[in-house]
Parts: structure tokens; sequence; C-alpha cells
């Protein structure tokens, strides 16, 4: 598999950044030159390209703001996920510079200096792809979305960290287990789903042990003018992170957190056990279920987990080619059905009132369950209001038990209060 | 039994021989020259003139009189000159032909005007400005002594007796004049006009229910007294030449313009749209080149307007990039053309590169390009390659018409459009049925394929059989010293553009089906059933195109596709010159033996009955039964799932908690499913013991009081035949075969294939009490078949958004399956390397749940909702088939079950 992405500026035409992903040769200059130019050419004639298919690979392009072109090339994914990706990858440029730099872009050199810091969210996001490989190592990886782990204990985190967000003086602060949110406060939710997902990637990436103190603008919520993002480990695996003012320093931070933690460190030890299953083991699945994937399509959040059995210890090398297939159903097939217009344009699409096009659901239909019956297995996704449950069957399980199962699985999953679903 | 028939006759076809001219009540030309305007015509036939100097292409349509008031309009297309020619052409290669003349194929006997007491097929389409004061005149109008008593089927009494072709006046009660037979003295009459209402004959008032009942009663009086109205404001000549009234209609004339379009305001028109199509030979592009020299072709004519080859330098080098980055060579790009969304689909010819493209509110990413691959297959078999079709003079101005007439229909959005209304078309974007208009089956490399009983299969695979063995010297008495014109390849019968039975190769199956939907003859037998219809042409089959046959050696020859329709039937035949044959001639028009052997093949099908038959089965939805979508409050249900007391969403009531004893029940409704279906359709006033049986009895009694219903209802059923034998048609079907003692057999068969068909009722596919299918489709594209439930007849508001929203989702299970069947034709050694999606590469059912408002009753339930599945599933053995159902959620359904139920239905 190989994926690329490199953005341009629009007015010189110089690379700002390139990543790649995957045993594959970079592209050359000329290469590069060429994809953007294709897209150049185009403007005169009142023509916006926007991607091109092969046979196994596409290429998007994407200008935001007339004065960046980002294009992505990859395998095996899909156009509509690539543009997914084309956009988080913007609002990681804009978390990082902001959005005066990312428009104006005074000094390419600086720009670029400064662009290093988010190459590892970038490299990161790019794991979002589907590229149905199973080198991957990010699986779990929604483009978009944001991942979560449900924890028994999740209620009793959630306490002690609504009191540290008083000590810190900061709405916006959250728990990460293994990188994916156990608690949060209420306004850590209010934030853009992009915004959340490109913070956590900021707080996991590079060593996850020590504190971090990175200065970010929020692209959705404030563009302009910077925050700091501050995550501090508390035990292993688990961090606490917040987005605060000038104040109070990053010493003063860990102090509070030490503080507030100090008595609960048994909870997040026992907490931190739940990964990789992400869901408490209290909480028994149906024998012919391989895999979940729980989505709030309204809060844009999801857990995903590939060992629901609690017998089956053994690390079984399929069980991260479930995670890749539950994604890939959920690409293909739950994100085009289940929900309402979710199609590139309308929520993707720098063209607001674009049209989405034609292949998207109209209004009036409205999707509540699909699967899928391939030779090795079995995928159904059911939604109940705004939640979505993907469940990864064994090949013998039989339709009509499927959509059984999926339901009563989903019911128990969101009535557990424990969890804080 | 028919051979017997067939021999009987060619004594005196033999002895009749000279006698063509002459009137005779069966002569074989019958419906041709009562409509000509000249005796000598009745040897050359009436399409002669109109074949193509140059290329021997011919494409002639005869319709019938169809008359408006503004007649102005009308004129014909005959050339002064064209006879002289015919005349040459037939000298030029009489040898065959005057041989063969001899015998007079029996079945051409049989006249081959369409059976006008068919109750579908109305032959006389003509319609005139109806005044209900008008002149009124008395004509006293001799009746015809020969034909007295010889009456057939194929004339109506009022053409035997007075000469006169009748019709209706568009009340369709009273009785219109609308034609002499050739040989009629009324014609003559100075006071008898087409378009004249036939008041009354002997003061009798006359209409069309009691016109025959009244000729009968003067049979033997030699003349008689009518008294004729004009009602139409139309100016007659004194003595209309007839062919005047062979109007063709705007669609027509149309279909015969052969040139294309050189109006600056269509072409303004047509760049206005996001459409196009360039072909570039990108070894032109270096600067030696002249200004635009690497394009070969390109469409709209306007260079300078023309939004894809301005563009074109943006996907000659995205073509050249990809591939070297990608090893890979781009399929299809997406861009923004003025604000609106439009796809271009590349096809690379080694150094050439064709770009297509068309707006992504007529074709999404995936349907344009199943178009592209069309119109490609298309553009091959008519032109051989694609090359040849854009590069050689003579082609191109027919490829400029093809494709005008192509885009314009797409842009309207409609089966066909002229170019009239292509100029009055306005786009809007508020239309909901402009916008989001799914296609799916129509694209696909399929046929649709109406799927008859196996009787009338057997008649029509022993009629194209026997026309395909082409064993004429059986038919004639001296042996024949002379090599054959043709052999034919393979022949195809469709009846309102829909299959009825093949004898093609698959793959030409789909490229001849493909050819006359693109030469608007699909459109034309589904909306006006014509006169005679002739078109021929020398087309590239795939099966004797090199590239596609590998090793295997074929002889050198032309092919030639010939087309004979009449009526909503058409009967294709690809033939073959050289190999066996004479060595084929250039440019090679069509021959008047193999023409009329055609024709004569279709009459003999038609006079079988067969269009009736194809009619029913037109009218019953292709033999399925499809549900009115209905709320699922209203109905009664008994889901499976529900029944175990499975959590429902609040749309889906909560009515039926079934005890276990419930889903019990299902199960054996679901094994006597067949026959219970049965009879839910045959009676349904047994609806009320029927319902006993399922909810109230106990076990035991099952058995019996299923037995009770099936006996009474095989009763009924019997019953219903016999009435139906007492009805009107069969009546007339029976005295007809009385009356023309010839056809005797022929009638028997006939007789037999109608009352089969009657026999036959729509068959409930789905499991469960109710029938909850909506519709179906099954695609074989390895035999290039389509089974569907047609032309739906339900036409309400939810229906079609359910369809369009079913052809949605059948386009995306689609492609999921092509990547599943790519995979499996991968080489072993391969798969490593592959890029594909692993997790894409063994689905082999994907189904799909929704819900939508139900909104064809107003106001009383708004809030009520339908749920329904769409689901595919996909078979590998023998060859991959596609199954793609949409039913109502209900009880569960197996596809597999399914599938085996719609392909046990053929052979019912």
């Amino acid at each position: 598999m190989s994926a690329y992405i490199m953005g341009i500026t629009s007015g010189s035409g110089l690379p700002v950044f390139s990543r790649k992903k995957g045993n594959c040769d970079s592209l050359s200059f000329s290469a590069l030159g060429s994809l953007n130019g294709v897209h150049m050419f185009g403007k005169p004639l009142n023509i916006e390209l926007l991607n091109t298919l092969t046979d196994d690979y596409v290429v998007a392009w994407k200008e935001f703001n007339d004065s960046l072109v980002i294009i992505g090339l990859a395998s095996g994914c899909s156009t509509d996920v690539l543009n997914r990706l084309l956009k988080l990858i913007y609002d990681a440029i804009v978390l990082i510079v902001g959005i005066e730099e990312a428009k104006t872009q005074r000094n390419i050199e600086r720009l670029k200096r400064e662009l290093r810091v988010c190459y590892p969210v970038l490299d990161r996001l790019l794991d979002s792809l589907d590229c149905g490989d199973s080198s991957n190592k990010h699986s779990s990886d929604i483009v978009g979305y944001v991942e979560t782990i449900l924890c028994s204990e999740n209620h009793l985190i959630q306490i002690v960290l609504d009191s540290f967000s008083e000590c810190v003086d900061s709405m916006f602060s959250c728990i990460l287990i293994n990188g994916k949110i156990a608690a949060a406060t209420e306004s850590w939710w209010s934030l853009h789903p992009h915004e959340i997902r490109l913070l956590l990637f900021l707080a996991v990436t590079e060593n996850k042990d020590i504190s971090k103190d990175i200065p970010v603008f929020l692209p959705y919520k404030s563009p302009t003018v910077a925050f700091r993002f501050v995550a501090c480990s508390l035990i292993s695996d688990v961090q606490v992170c917040c987005l605060c003012g000038t104040t109070p320093a990053l010493i003063d931070i860990e102090q509070s957190a030490t503080q507030c933690f100090k008595n609960s460190s048994d909870i997040l030890k026992a907490a931190s056990q739940c990964s990789p299953r992400n869901f408490p083991y209290t909480i028994a699945v149906d024998n012919g279920i391989l895999g979940l994937l729980l989505v709030n399509i309204k809060l844009k959040k999801y857990m995903m987990s590939k060992n629901p059995q609690q017998t089956s210890f053994r690390k079984t090398s399929s069980s991260s080619h479930r995670l890749d297939i539950l994604r890939t159903f959920f690409y293909q097939s739950v994100i085009n059905i289940l929900i309402p217009n979710a199609q590139t344009w309308q929520e993707n699409n720098i063209y607001e009132d674009q049209k989405t096009d034609k292949l998207a659901l109209d209004e009036f239909n409205e999707g509540l369950e699909t699967y899928w019956c391939s030779e090795y297995h079995k995928c159904h996704a059911v939604k109940v209001n705004d939640n979505i449950l993907c469940v990864l069957y064994n090949a013998g399980t039989p339709i009509h038990a499927m959509r059984l199962i999926s339901k009563n699985t989903l019911r128990v999953l969101i009535s557990d209060k424990q969890v804080c679903w | 039994m028919e051979s017997q028939s067939l021999l009987s006759h060619r004594e005196s076809s033999v002895e009749d021989e000279n006698l063509e001219e002459e009137e005779d009540d069966w002569s074989d030309r019958s419906s041709y020259s009562t409509y000509s305007d000249s005796d000598s015509s009745s040897i050359i036939p009436d399409w002669e003139p109109y074949v193509d100097d140059f290329t021997g292409e011919l494409l002639y349509i005869d319709c019938h009189p169809f008359v408006t008031h503004n007649r102005y309009q009308t004129k014909t297309v005959e050339e002064p000159e064209a006879f002289t020619k015919s005349q040459l052409r037939r000298s030029t290669r009489g040898k065959f032909l005057r041989l063969l003349r001899r015998r007079e194929s029996k079945r051409f006997k049989k006249n081959q005007k369409p059976l006008e007491e068919g109750f579908e097929i109305n032959t006389q389409k003509v319609k005139f400005q109806d005044f209900q004061e008008g002149e009124q005149k008395e004509v006293t109008l001799e009746i015809d002594q020969e034909n007295r008593y010889n009456l057939s089927s194929d004339k109506s009494l009022a053409e035997s007796l007075l000469g006169l072709i009748v019709s209706t006046l568009s009340d369709g009660n009273r009785v219109m004049i609308a034609g002499f037979s050739y040989d009629s003295k009324a014609k003559n009459d100075r006071n008898i006009k087409i378009g004249d209402w036939l008041k009354t004959i002997n003061n009798i008032d006359v209409n069309v229910h009691n016109l025959d009942d009244i000729l009968q009663k003067f049979i033997n009086h030699n003349e008689v007294l009518l008294t004729l109205q004009r009602v139409g404001a139309t100016e007659v000549t004194k003595d209309p030449p007839i062919n005047e009234l062979n109007l063709e209609s705007a669609f027509v004339r149309d279909l015969l313009n052969s040139k294309a379009e050189e109006n600056l305001l269509v072409l303004q028109k047509l760049c206005d749209f996001p459409v196009g199509l360039v072909f570039i030979n990108t070894e032109k592009l270096d600067e030696n080149n002249k200004a635009n020299e690497d394009v070969i072709y390109h469409f709209p004519k306007a260079l300078k307007k023309n939004a894809l080859c301005n563009s074109r330098g943006i996907f000659i080098t995205l073509s050249h990039l990809l591939e070297d980055i990608t090893k890979t060579s781009p399929k299809i790009s997406s861009m923004l053309y003025k604000e609106k969304l439009a796809h271009v689909v590349y096809t690379k010819f080694n150094s050439k590169l064709m770009l297509f493209m068309l707006p992504d509110e007529r074709a999404s990413v995936k349907e344009v390009m199943l178009m592209n691959s069309e119109l490609l297959r298309f553009l091959e078999f008519s032109f051989e390659n694609i090359d040849q079709c854009f590069c050689w003079s003579r082609y191109v101005e027919q490829v400029d018409r093809l494709l005008f007439r192509y885009f314009a229909r797409i842009i309207c959005n409609s089966d066909w459009a002229t170019t009239d209304q292509f100029m009055e078309y306005q786009f809007d974007h508020k239309d909901i049925n402009n916008t989001n208009n799914c296609i799916f089956e129509q694209i696909m490399p399929v046929v649709p394929t109406l799927k008859l009983h196996d009787d009338a299969v057997r008649q029509i695979d022993e009629a194209l059989s026997e026309l395909e063995a082409s064993d004429y010297r059986e038919w004639n008495e001296d042996p024949l010293d002379c090599q054959r014109l043709f052999t034919i390849l393979g022949s195809a019968l469709f009846h309102a553009g829909y299959l009825l039975h093949s004898h093609l190769m698959h793959d030409d199956l789909v490229d001849v089906y493909n050819f006359c939907k693109y030469q608007g003859i699909v459109h034309l037998s589904k909306t006006e059933p014509v006169k005679s219809l002739v078109l021929w042409k020398e087309v590239y089959p795939r099966s004797c195109r090199p590239e596609f046959l590998g090793t295997v050696k074929i002889p050198e020859g032309r092919r030639y596709l010939l087309v004979v329709g009449t009526g909503k039937d058409f009967l294709a035949v690809i033939m073959e010159a050289g190999g066996a044959t004479e060595p084929p001639e250039e440019n090679m028009g069509p021959d008047a033996f193999y023409v009329e052997e055609v024709q004569a093949t279709l009459a003999h099908i038609q006079e079988l009955g067969l269009s009736i038959v194809a009619e029913r089965f037109l009218m019953s939805n292709g033999g399925f039964q499809i549900a009115n979508p209905m709320p699922s409050m209203n109905q009664k249900r008994s889901d499976f799932i529900g029944s175990l007391g499975f959590p429902t969403k609040s749309s889906v009531p909560q009515a039926h908690k079934e005890s276990s004893s419930g889903i019990k029940k299902n199960e054996v409704i679901s094994i006597l499913k067949r026959r219970s279906s049965e009879q839910n359709v045959l009676n349904t006033s047994h609806e009320d013991s029927y319902d006993a049986y399922s909810e109230g009895s106990e076990s035991q009694s099952y058995s019996e009081a299923f037995s009770e219903i099936s006996d009474e209802s095989s009763r009924n059923r019997k019953l219903k035949c016999d009435s139906n034998d007492e009805d009107s048609d069969f009546d007339d079907y029976g005295e007809g075969s009385q009356l023309s003692s010839s056809s005797c057999d022929l009638s028997e068969i006939r007789q037999s294939l109608l009352a089969d068909s009657d026999e036959y009722t729509p068959i409930q596919l789905t499991s469960g009490r109710y029938n909850v299918l909506f519709n179906f489709l099954q695609l074989d594209t390895t035999e290039g078949l389509l089974v569907t439930p047609l032309d739906c007849n339900l036409h309400s508001n939810t229906y079609q958004l359910i369809l369009n929203n079913f052809r949605r989702c059948c386009q995306n299970i689609h492609s999921i399956f092509q990547s599943t069947l790519r995979f499996k034709s991968l080489p072993a050694q391969d798969v490593a390397k592959s890029l594909m999606n692993k997790s894409l590469i063994a689905i082999k059912e994907y189904g799909m749940l929704f819900e939508c408002p139900f909104n064809d009753e107003k106001e009383s339930n708004k809030k009520a909702k339908i749920s329904y599945w769409v689901i595919g599933r996909l078979f590998y053995t023998p060859h991959p088939k596609e199954l793609y159902i949409c039913y109502q959620d209900t009880v569960p359904q197996n596809l597999v079950e399914l599938a085996f139920k719609i392909n046990l239905n053929s052979i019912l």
C-alpha cells in the first residue's frame, strides 16, 4: 500500500510539506509539480479538478482559502475518505500555525519549519486511511471521528477530572487512556471533532510519558488566537490533557494533576486494564461477535473493540485485521447509508452550498441497518437514534440472528451509566 | 403441423407466381401494396429506394397513417432518382433472387398486417380534427363481388366488401374512413375522403361495434348507400395520393434524418452543458504540430467553446503522470466546471486517448463509467473500432448525428429527445425528477428479457431456427445452382424493447440491443407501433472480431445487421457474407429476398399470437407480482424477529407479539407459499377461510383446511378458464381461424398459446402471507440478460422514491461486488502484490434497511413510514450473476430461495 500527501502554496507553487506512508519511493519534485500543475491549469478555464481514480489509486486535490493546495494520493481507499483526510490535514496545519499564517504565507521557510511539529500528527492521520493492509499499526483510527474507551470506572474518573478542571481553571480537559478519551469535561465535547482528534494525536505522538506544553490554534473555535495545550502523564498509558491560556504555568498544572489524582491511582490502573477490549469486562457479548464499533454520530465519537470475547486472551494475528474489516465496512457502507448526508460535499467540501453528489442519499430515505456477508465473516450495523453499532460476526451467524444480537448489544452498551457513553 | 400447411400452400403459390399483382385477398404483400401508389412497386420492395447509395445502409420506417390537422408540415423522404437506382441494383443481383422468387414463402402468405383483433395492438392510428357539423354526403358504393365470400381474418369486412379501411374517430366509437385498399373502387369516388365519418349504411346508424354485423347483413347486396360526414378541417385533394398520409411523427422523422445538426443555436445550447467527447492523438502534441492538430475528433463541434477540448491538456497530463506514479492508468476525473460537478472518463487506445464528459446531475461517477463503456461498445459494433469511427471522414457525419442524439437524450433526461425537444428543454434545478434520478439496469451490459412460458419460447425457437437454417432448397422445386448470399449467424426477437428469445452469441446480443437502443428502435417499438421497419447496416459483432477470439479462426467476411419490425415486435438478424457464401461485395445493400424471409418469419410469429402473449406478459409485469407500498401500520405484520420479542423501534408497531406457535405458522406458510400465494392471487374470495387457516386453526387441521382450499381453488381456477373461453376475444380467435381455412393449424397453435398464457398468473416471490416485493433485478452479465418486473404500472410517489433509492443502492452494491469478482479473477501469484482492500474481496451479500415517509395519501397519516430492504447477492457459479431485491421489511427473505423462484418462473 502507499499513500502520499503534499501541500503546495497556490500562489508560488512551492512545496510546503510532503509526507508518505508505506514502503514506496518518495514522489519526485517533477511529479509533485505536475500534480499541482494539472490542478492549476483548470483555473483560467473555470474548472476545478477534484479527484481522479485509477484501478487502485485515488488522487484528490483540495485548495483551501485560495492559498494552499493539498494533494492526496492513496491506494485502496475511497475518494470520500481521502477528501475527509485532506480537510483534516489542513486543520492540523491551522492548529499549529494559525489561520493567518496558513493564508498569507509571508515566510515560506518559517512556515515549513513550524510545520515540522505536526509531522507526527500528519503521519498518524495517514493511518486512518483504510488501505486494507494488515501492516497498519493504527487500524482503529477513523477519519474525522474521536476514539473513546468505555471503562466501568469512567464515572469516577469524571468526578476527579471536574475537580482538576477547577484547579487549573480550564473548562477544556480530558483523561486519555492509550490515547482514547475515558472522560472529558462537557466543554471538551463542545470542541469540533477535528480539533479533539488532532489534540489527542498531539498528546500521544512522540513520547507520551513526558509532559507537553504546545501552543495551538483551534481551527474552528479560535483560528487566530493561540491556546496552550498541556498534556501530563499520570501513570503509564494514562494522560490528563487541558487547554488553557497563558497561566497557569506547566509546573503548576503538573502539581494540580498530582494533587487531584493521587488518591485515584487505583481507579486509573483498573481503568487502563480495560484496554485493548475497550469496554468493560462486565459486559458479556454473544460468542459469534468478533469485533465491535460503537459510534455516536452527533458527537462523532466511537469505541472500537477487537477482543470482545473474555476468553480470547491470545492475540491472534487476525485481530487487527478485524479492525480493518470493521473500519472498511464503516467507510464503505455505514457512512453512506446510515449517516444522513455524510457524503463529501456537505460536510467536507469548501463549497458549503454545493449539493451532494448524485449517489448520496436523498433526504427522504433514511438508512436504519446494513450488513455484508463475506465468505469469511459478516458485518452488521444498526442505527438507533444517534448511535450506530457495527458488529463483526463469524460467518456462521445467520442474518436474522445478527439483527437481533446487534440490537441487544447496542442497548446493553448505551444503557450502562458507568461508562459515560 | 406447420410443414403440412406450408406444403399445401406451395402449389397454389407456384401457380400464383404471376398473379402477384392481381387482387388476391391473401396476396403476400397486401399491406404494402395497399398503401403504395404505383403498381410496379409491388415487385420492388417499398424500402428499396431508401437504401443508401454509397454504404448500402438502410433505415426505412413505414408508420401507420397518423394525420394531424396541420398537414402542410408533412413530406416524404422520397427522392426522385432513387427509383431507377433501385431497379439497377436489383438487376445486378437478381439471379439468386429470381430463382427464389418462385418460391413464395408459405409463411409469408400470412399477411403482414398486425393482428387487428388483438386487443392491445392498435393498428390504425388516424386522428382527425373532429367537428360535429360538417358537410354530409350520400354515396352509393358497389360491393366487391369477388371478395364477397372471400373473407379472411386479415382483412376487415369493410375492406373486403367496400374497399375501405376504417378506423375510429377520436371518441373511439364513431367509424372513420382511414384509407382505401389499393384496388378499391371507392378510392375513385370523389365524395369519399379519408377522415370522413361513416354515419350510416343503408340508413342504419353505424358505430365501431356494430359495423361488422351491419355489413354482414348486406353481404349479398350489390350496392350499399353510405352516409358520410366531413369532420376533418383538413384539405384533401381531389384524389389524395395515399403516400401523403404516411406521415411520420416528429420522433420518426428525427430517426430517419441522418444529417447532423448544423444549427448554431443547437450547438450553442449544447456547449452550455458540461458534456462532450474528444478523441486525441497524444503523439501529435509536440511543438512541430499545428494548434489543435492533436484533436482527431471533438463533439460538440465548436472547438473554442468545447470545455473538454480546451481543458484536454489537464487530462492528457494526468493520464501520463498517474501512469508513471502508480503504474495504473486513470479511469475517471471529477471536476467542478462553472460550479457544476462533472465527470470525465478516460479511455486509452495505445497512443490515442478518448475523453468523455457528463454532468453529475445526469450521471454519477459509477454511472458515467458504465455509460462510457456502453457508448464504446456501440461505436465498436457499428464502426469496427474507435480509430476508424473518428478518423474516417465517411463515418464522422454519422457519428456527429449519433452523438448529438446521445447527448440530447441525456441532457433532457428522457428516453429520447428530438432536436426540437432538446431546444425546448430548460434545465430546472428545482424539479425533483430532474435531479437524483438514478439509473442502473439501463446502462448495464444486459438486455431486458421477457420470460415467456415454454410453449411460446418453443414456437419462437422453431421459427428462428427455420429462418437461420436458410434451407431454401426444400421449398423450391427447381434445384438451386447458385451460392447463398448470406449465412445467418443468429437472430433475436424483441417485443416492445424486451427480448423474447435470442439465438445470438451473448456478447452480440448485448451489442445488437445496444445498437437498437441508440438507433431509437427500442424506444420506437415501445411507444409507436409501426407498420413496417427495415434496417440494414454492416456491423462488427464481438464474436467475429479477432481481438476477442484469440486463437479461434473464423472465416473472413462481412457481417450485416438486419432489423425488421412490425407493430411492437422487431426481429434482429446478423448475417455473414463470406466464408461459405458468395464473396461479399463492397457496401452491400440489403437483399430483398432475405428481408422478405425475415419479414415472413416475423409475420409467422405474430400469426401465432406471440405478440399478444408477450403483451399479456407485459401487462402482468412480466409474470411477477409487485406490491404497492403501504405503511406498515395498516398491515398486520408477522415479523419473525418481532415475534421473538425483539426490541422494535418506535416507528415499528409492536402489535405483533406472536407466541412461538406464530413462528411455526410462518414456517408452515413458507413451505407452502408457492401454492398458497397462487390461491391468494386466484381467488380473493377465499381470503376469509384462508385467514382462519393461518391464524386461528390448530396445527392438525392445517392440512385438511389447506387441501380443501386448494381443491376448491383449483375448481375455481378451472371455472375461470371456462368462463374465459366464452370471452369475446377467444371467440374472435376461433372465428378467425374458421374463416381463413388456410391458417387452420397455425390458429390451433395460436389458440393453445393464448389459452396457456391465460392460465398463467403472476407469482408471488416473497415468503410470507402478503406480497411484500417492491422490485427486483437479476443481472447476468455473462449471458447479457436482465430479468426484472418491467416498467411497473404503479405510479405512486412513494414507490418512485423507493425505486430510485433502490437503483442508487444497486449501483453501490454492484461496485462492491465488482471488487469481489476482480479479486477472484486475479492470478494467485498476484494476490500478494495486489493493492486491493483486503476487506472487500469476498463479499457476496450486501443488504440495507431503509425507512421512508409514506406520502401517497394526503393528510391522513403523515407520520406513516415504510421500512424496506434493499439486498444484493452475488452468485459465482456457474457464472457470475447478481440479484438485487427490494421488499418491505416483514418476513425475512432468503435470497437464494428467491433467486430459485425467479429462475423457476421461466420454466413454468
